[in-house]
């Protein structure tokens, strides 16, 4: 970081006016992109802002959002379960991968479980749920037993605050989400 | 008038003003460390999440996340080997970067590549991949292979460079990163401020308890939700003070130290796996040359 208070020359002398110029514009926009895009405020002037310079951020792979566990950090430990039903009328358990259950080292390499199984279960990416089937459906020692379904399955626990500043964790709660009929093409 | 040109002045300075390339030099190798790691810890994964058999096909991604994309995968055949030889050539490509070894090129395949993987599953990713992608953009037009690389051995073995001395360069791409963590911080910052739960102090104690993100033993007076509505708002405090005063040079160093500890104690208690060291990788840009120098000098 430039620490003196001294006058840099208007441009610099290292470049041309034309690259001035470029890099200036180029610096700009980026600064002007990324704020637009990334800023949690929501007024209509920022939207469009934002409507502006999506087709750019999205191919370009500068795209971002900065809202880890906020505005609300998330007050429920989830878990998500295949049941894969065979034509056989046998029914198996299949647990996606449970971060508390892992080593350090699975920790590491797994994590991307956990945030796979956090998008999952949010309703607006529902339609992501059938390739999740067909890909438990298609798992080694599950496909060569011929199932016939696949669901979703998630438990839940709330966290509960109580009024002296301490929560309660709430019993194990559990609901299908999602049901698929295995075809056999997704065995293939 | 004269506010316009002092404007302009500062503008130049804080852009042009050629400064000692050895900051960027040495993110660039932790940088390159960090995106080696990243492709290391999905190794197992690379087929279950970008294969053409992955949980999530490359059609459905296309029609959840619509749009023109830099994206290589959609160049390559839909076979097992073509997916495990780009993440080979990815690698390759990191190794180079963090070697300083062709470095321009090496720069330009890792953001692709970089961008490519994350643009094909959008749905495992977390913030430091974000980070290293932004900030691989920038590095591409930065010189990141002045200093501490093969590149200037090279050069300086075909005496176009003298080995005593390291020139100037335009700090502008830099800048463009520096500025690209700050402004991490403070829009962290305002989305905590649009939820309750951080300004009334119950958010940390949340987190704590999602059995998800635990990692190691915290001890048990800093669960007490007294303690952990403290952090909270510590949390706020820190993430302000870095997205905005880290530029006022007074506050710098020690805004640094506690972005270290802030970090190291998240990474300690918390299953977030590579964030805090992709984000605490660009510190090192914050740091004076000279003190890096003498820093490197001590350490050599």
């Amino acid at each position: 970081m430039p620490r003196r208070a001294k006058d840099a020359p208007a441009q610099p002398s290292r470049l041309k006016p034309w690259q001035y110029a470029t890099l200036n514009i180029f610096i700009l926009f980026h600064i002007f992109a990324i704020t637009a895009w990334a800023i949690p405020f929501r007024s209509p002037f920022v939207l469009d802002c934002r409507e502006l310079v999506r087709p750019y951020m999205l191919w370009s792979g500068l795209f971002q959002a900065w809202n880890m566990f906020s505005p609300v950090p998330k007050g429920t430990n989830t878990y998500l379960q295949a049941v894969i039903i065979y034509k056989n009328g046998e029914t198996q358990m299949w647990d996606f991968p449970r971060m508390e259950l892992l080593s350090l080292t699975q920790k590491y390499s797994q994590e991307r479980h956990r945030k796979f199984v956090e998008i999952l279960l949010d309703e607006d990416n529902a339609a992501l749920r059938p390739d999740v089937a067909r890909y438990v459906a298609r798992m080694p020692g599950i496909r060569e037993k011929d199932p016939q379904q696949i669901l979703l399955m998630v438990k839940w626990s709330n966290i509960i605050p109580n009024g002296d500043g301490t929560f309660t964790r709430t019993p194990l709660d559990q609901d299908v989400f999602f049901r698929y009929d295995v075809q056999p093409e997704d065995l293939r | 008038m004269k506010i316009l040109k002092s404007a302009r002045a500062a503008w130049n300075r804080f852009f042009f003003e050629p400064q000692s390339p050895l900051n960027i030099s040495a993110f660039r190798i932790i940088y390159g460390v960090l995106v080696c790691a990243t492709l290391l810890l999905l190794h197992g994964d690379w087929l279950a999440w970008y294969g053409p058999h992955s949980w999530i096909s490359a059609a459905t991604m296309h029609v959840v996340e619509p749009g023109t994309r830099i994206n290589l995968f959609s160049l390559l055949p839909a076979t097992d080997s073509a997916i495990v030889a780009f993440f080979w050539i990815f690698l390759a490509a990191a190794l180079c970067l963090t070697a300083g070894f062709c470095t321009r090129v090496s720069s330009i395949v890792v953001y692709l590549c970089l961008t490519s993987i994350d643009q094909r599953n959008l749905f495992i990713l977390h913030g430091g991949d974000t980070f290293l992608r932004v900030a691989g953009f920038f590095l591409i037009f930065a010189p990141a292979g002045a200093a501490l690389s093969v590149d200037r051995l090279i050069r300086i073995r075909r005496g176009k460079e003298n080995p005593g001395e390291l020139r100037p360069r335009l700090p502008w791409a830099q800048r463009m990163i520096q500025l690209e963590l700050a402004f991490l911080y403070f829009a962290s910052f305002w989305w905590k401020m649009k939820g309750g739960a951080w300004t009334q102090g119950s958010a940390l104690y949340f987190i704590f308890h999602l059995d998800e993100f635990q990692r190691f033993p915290v001890p048990q007076i800093l669960l007490h939700p007294a303690a952990l509505r403290v952090g909270s708002w510590l949390a706020l405090v820190v993430e302000f003070s870095l997205g905005t005063l880290i530029w006022i040079t007074k506050f710098r160093y020690p805004l640094l130290v506690i972005g270290v500890f802030f970090h190291l104690s998240l990474e300690y208690a918390l299953n977030v796996p590579l964030f805090q060291w992709d984000v605490l990788s660009a510190y090192i840009l914050f740091v004076e040359p000279e003190d890096l120098q003498r820093f490197l000098k001590r350490v050599a």
